[in-house]
């Protein structure tokens, strides 16, 4: 998915080298032997801050930024924020400095080009300060006096800020806040998003460097549909949203996953969908299996009572509904007799290359299991067959 | 724009090779009626031809390695390109297409994830350039009756059949799921009206062709009378759409579907399907998206039962008559073999697409022989006569030569006729006999590449300063070979000699240095040869370089020294000497 944000730590190092200054910081992964990792703190600093290093905004509100922590202390303090659920962690000495020093930058783009936005009052609560907040587009035309004025930053270091933005394909470039010391702007807390197809393109930052803001750990299912999606030429997706839901969905197609999600949560199904996710791009039949398979391991482990399951999307274009739907059978075929025992009903709607053999094929192979709850053709409305499944499912 | 892509034949150029939605482009073709492919070339590396079905019949698309191997007369037609090459070539192969390519007007992206710096680039150079870029992430745009450039509409023959598409009807369909596009088609077709153009926006960030600017195209478009529209959340797109009909620059009836609500279920949404689907701010949800719609009287539907409805409703005000099919698609079979050359047509043989006695007796054994090797039927006179020559010149050099010796000693060690032919033409190689395909090489890449003689020859002193079609073991400069005279005598052809000429000023370099090293019978071909072909059949450069990689010019040395060493080999037979072997003293012992 294109738009990714990077470690504040591999952030920094870019924007500090792009601007020729050092950084001091450290990157701690709380999964790791921490006080190994906090030997390679060499710093005279007498005074720590550790963050939260996941891509999480509002951090500061949320307690997950630690100051005035004494170098004997970042052991404990590094701990204190795991136990939080996170696991990775920035360490860098305190900058001492006024609050009324905090200034706000950020640079993005839209289809007009690249914007500078900035505020004098910066912070925690730069939100709040929305009407001295000033925005300009970086050109040719742009007045480079009048920014270098407002930011403090002089015209070489923006035009650096510029270079940085383009070059490591970023989508959001914010550094909240900062504060000029007479060595030079003091960044303190900064964020960069990136567009992650253009990893092959560039230097700065790798796959490696992407923080997941989801403080809960993954469920297996979903990490077996993460491996499939990064082999697979096709693309997968599986996000569980209530692991005891009564709705489970097995979709295909970017839109149509959302047009039947969306069907679940207008009807106020909300509260029961148990999980979202889709494969697309004509995926073969093995993956198929994989992906039918880790929904299905979900579906069996929900406490609900009453439990459905949707398989379908729209009309497709060039994925085999024949093929794909080998896969989901062959996964329905292994738990079909657990899936029986817990009364699950089955409801499948799908059209595309194949559909006549494809949907005679589910339909059989369900009905000989006890499961058919009914198959549908695209002569039935996409929304119409989820709302026919939810009846099933008494709230 | 519309309406000019559908006052021509379509012609499209499909960048990279996507067999399956290459096929369903011309099932579409063909069930429209076409009377040839839309499809007219493919650009990929490693073949020459790609074969799908017409029908129920074989045919083959050429394949070109670049754009720019491509003929400009067809360039010229060229009005579409459909580009399915991966994510990190879609954007230096589409702005080459957008150079190459004067009347290009439609370029569709299939590929997904192509960096946002690069769907902008080419947004700047679609505005630039006048041409509507649809993707990246695009199944497609389907002009019904005119063209289909991608997936949409379907790949499987009997999809296609059944969806009441070959037709234009009056509704626009466009979306930023390619998905849902065919299923809106198939809402629309379903109940009772028809497509007049279905665009599949793609659901990136920064999708080319923008939903406003699908709207305006659409509002252009003299066929459309409304249009149905899927959209996500995220982006701001459908802002800028509310504004056009606020402004009346949208007047045709709009009937939308905003997928994304289920966001709100979320604290932080997860990023959905496709790129673009991710609401930064209240504005790009999927409710005030709606809400902003409504409030210039769009229709906005909450399900797709609701979208069908309104369809019905309003066929029974506008019927649409999708017509008869033009034709059906029966069973295909794919043959393992392809051939040009000759096959059986109701159990008759045809040769050069003619009944093979009819073909024999239109032809000399010359004219027989490069009608045969070219794969087409070839009646020049002056070509015709040169290759007759040249089989006759070719047809034996003594019993000397290393391929008639092998013949000999095959022949006298009591082999049969094919054996010790084989023995001969096995011995055919870079040393011996196999030097005129080189030459060609030589002079087409020196002339085309305008080489002056110096270089061209400097480059192959560098490289052992052995140059194919150069030097002689007998014949001077002073002493000239009669039977490269003899072949010079073809010369003076409409293309002014220019291979000719190439080879006779790296000939007065080479005999500067040394005086044996004149063009030799090879050389003088190759040099001919080339001049006639472009000349008399008006060859381009990539049609003689592939004849060069086919062995074409070799092709006639084997076939005229096949007769040569038969007859040494019946010579051995008839006056049967036994067993040759070399004496003691003809090998000089080293050991």
């Amino acid at each position: 998915m294109p738009r990714k944000r990077l470690s504040e730590f591999r952030a920094k190092t870019i924007v500090h080298h792009a601007l020729t200054m050092p950084y001091m910081g450290w990157s701690i992964d709380a999964e790791d032997d921490i006080d190994r990792q906090l030997q390679t703190v060499q710093s005279d600093a007498e005074r720590f801050v550790v963050k939260v290093d996941q891509g999480i905004k509002g951090r500061f509100k949320k307690g997950l930024v630690l100051l005035n922590v004494a170098p004997q202390g970042l052991g404990d303090a590094v701990r204190r924020l795991a136990d939080k659920g996170y696991r990775w962690c920035l360490v860098e000495p305190m900058a001492a400095h006024a609050q009324a020093e905090e200034r706000y930058l950020a640079i993005s783009h839209t289809r007009d080009g690249l914007f500078l936005t900035a505020n004098r009052n910066g912070g925690i609560d730069v939100e709040g300060n929305a009407h001295t907040m000033t925005s300009t587009r970086l050109g040719e035309t742009t007045d480079w006096a009048s920014i270098v004025a407002q930011t403090g930053f002089n015209e070489h270091s923006l035009r650096q800020l510029m270079q940085v933005y383009n070059d490591n394909h970023c989508t959001l470039l914010e550094i909240n806040p900062y504060y000029m010391h007479w060595k030079g702007p003091r960044l303190l807390d900064l964020a960069m998003e990136v567009d992650d197809t253009a990893e092959q393109l560039v230097a700065g930052w790798s796959e490696d460097d992407f923080r997941s803001t989801t403080v809960k750990a993954l469920t297996a299912e979903e990490r077996a549909v993460m491996q499939l999606a990064a082999k697979s030429p096709a693309s997968f997706t599986l996000e569980v949203m209530n692991p005891d839901g009564a709705v489970f969905l097995l979709l295909s197609g970017g839109g149509a996953s959302i047009v039947v999600a969306d069907e679940v949560y207008n009807r106020g199904y909300g509260a029961v969908l148990a999980n979202y996710g889709e494969y697309s791009g004509n995926p073969n039949q093995q993956e198929t299996y994989l992906y039918a398979r880790a929904v299905l391991s979900l579906l069996l482990r929900s406490t609900a009572p009453q439990k459905v399951l949707f398989i379908g999307g729209a009309v497709a274009n060039f994925t085999d509904i024949s093929s794909t739907f080998g896969g989901i059978i062959q996964a329905l075929n292994e738990v079909a007799g657990e899936l029986r025992r817990q009364a699950v009903k089955v409801y499948v709607r799908r059209g595309g290359p194949r559909q006549e053999a494809g949907l005679a094929m589910i339909g059989k192979v369900l009905d000989e299991h006890g499961l058919l709850g009914a198959v549908h053709d695209p002569s039935t409305p996409l929304t119409t067959a989820v709302d026919e499944a939810l009846q099933k499912v008494t709230l | 724009m519309i309406h000019e892509l559908r006052s021509q034949s379509a012609k499209i150029i499909c960048l990279g090779v996507h067999p399956g939605i290459i096929q369903s482009v011309l099932d579409y073709d063909y069930l429209c009626g076409r009377e040839a492919p839309s499809i007219v070339a493919i650009i990929a590396h490693g073949r020459k031809q790609e074969r799908f079905f017409w029908g129920e019949r074989e045919v083959a698309l050429p394949v070109h390695a670049s754009l720019s191997e491509i003929d400009e007369s067809t360039r010229h037609a060229i009005t579409a390109i459909l580009n399915v090459l991966s994510a990190r070539r879609v954007l230096e192969s589409s702005l080459e297409a957008l150079t190459l390519l004067p009347n290009l007007m439609l370029l569709d992206i299939f590929a997904e994830g192509v960096p946002e710096q690069h769907a902008l680039q080419l947004a700047r150079a679609a505005k630039s350039q006048k041409v509507i870029i649809v993707g990246p992430a695009s199944v497609g745009v389907l002009l019904p009756g005119t063209m289909k450039l991608g997936a949409i509409g379907g790949t499987q023959a009997p999809q296609i059949e059944k969806a009441k598409i070959s037709a234009a009807g009056d509704t626009a369909v466009i979306s930023t799921s390619g998905g849902m596009v065919n299923e809106i088609i198939h809402t629309v077709t379903a109940n009772g009206l028809g497509v007049s153009m279905a665009v599949a926006l793609g659901g990136e960030r920064f999708p080319t062709l923008t939903p406003a600017e699908a709207f305006l195209l659409a509002e252009a478009d003299t066929k459309t009378r409304r249009i149905v529209y899927f959209g996500e959340l995220g982006g701001a797109d459908e802002y800028d759409i509310a504004q056009l009909i606020a402004q009346k620059k949208i007047t045709k009836d709009v009937i939308a579907y905003i997928a994304g609500t289920v966001a709100e279920l979320f604290e932080t949404p997860p990023q959905f399907g496709h790129a673009g689907a991710m609401a930064n701010t209240q504005q790009e949800t999927a409710s005030a998206k709606k809400e902003i719609l409504r409030s210039v009287n769009v229709a906005v539907v909450d399900t797709f039962g609701e979208l069908a409805a309104l369809v019905v409703r309003i066929a029974k005000e506008h019927p649409f008559v999708p017509g008869l099919q033009a034709r059906t698609i029966g069973a295909r079979y794919r043959r393992p073999i392809a051939s040009h050359v000759s096959g059986d047509v109701a159990g008759d043989v045809q040769l050069l697409g003619n009944d093979l006695l009819m073909t024999v007796e239109s032809h000399s054994v010359a004219s027989l022989t490069l009608s045969m090797l070219l794969g087409e039927p070839v009646h020049h006179k002056k070509l015709v006569d040169f290759t007759d020559y040249v089989l006759r010149l070719l047809v034996d050099h003594g019993p000397y030569v290393s391929g008639a010796v092998n013949t000999i000693v095959a022949a006298r060690a009591g082999k049969d006729l094919v054996s010790s032919l084989a023995a001969g033409l096995l011995t055919i190689g870079p040393r011996f006999g196999g030097a005129i395909n080189e030459a060609a090489a030589c002079w087409l890449r020196g002339t085309t590449e305008q080489q002056l003689a110096p270089e061209f020859v400097e480059s192959f002193t560098s490289k052992g300063g052995i140059i194919p079609g150069i030097g002689h073991k007998k014949y001077r400069i002073e002493q000239p070979d009669p039977r490269v005279m003899a072949l010079l005598q073809f010369a003076s052809n409409s293309n002014e000699d220019r291979y000719t000429k190439f080879a006779l000023s790296v000939q007065a370099v080479t005999t500067a240095k040394k005086g044996n090293l004149i063009l030799n019978v090879d050389g003088a071909i190759a040099a001919v040869l080339l001049d006639l072909l472009e000349s008399e059949l008006g060859y381009t450069k990539q049609q003689l370089e592939s004849l060069v990689q086919a062995e074409f010019f070799n092709a006639l040395f084997v076939i005229s020294r096949s007769i040569g060493f038969t007859a040494h080999f019946i010579d051995q037979r008839r006056h049967d000497e036994g067993l040759f072997r070399l004496g003691a003293n003809d090998v000089a012992y080293l050991g």
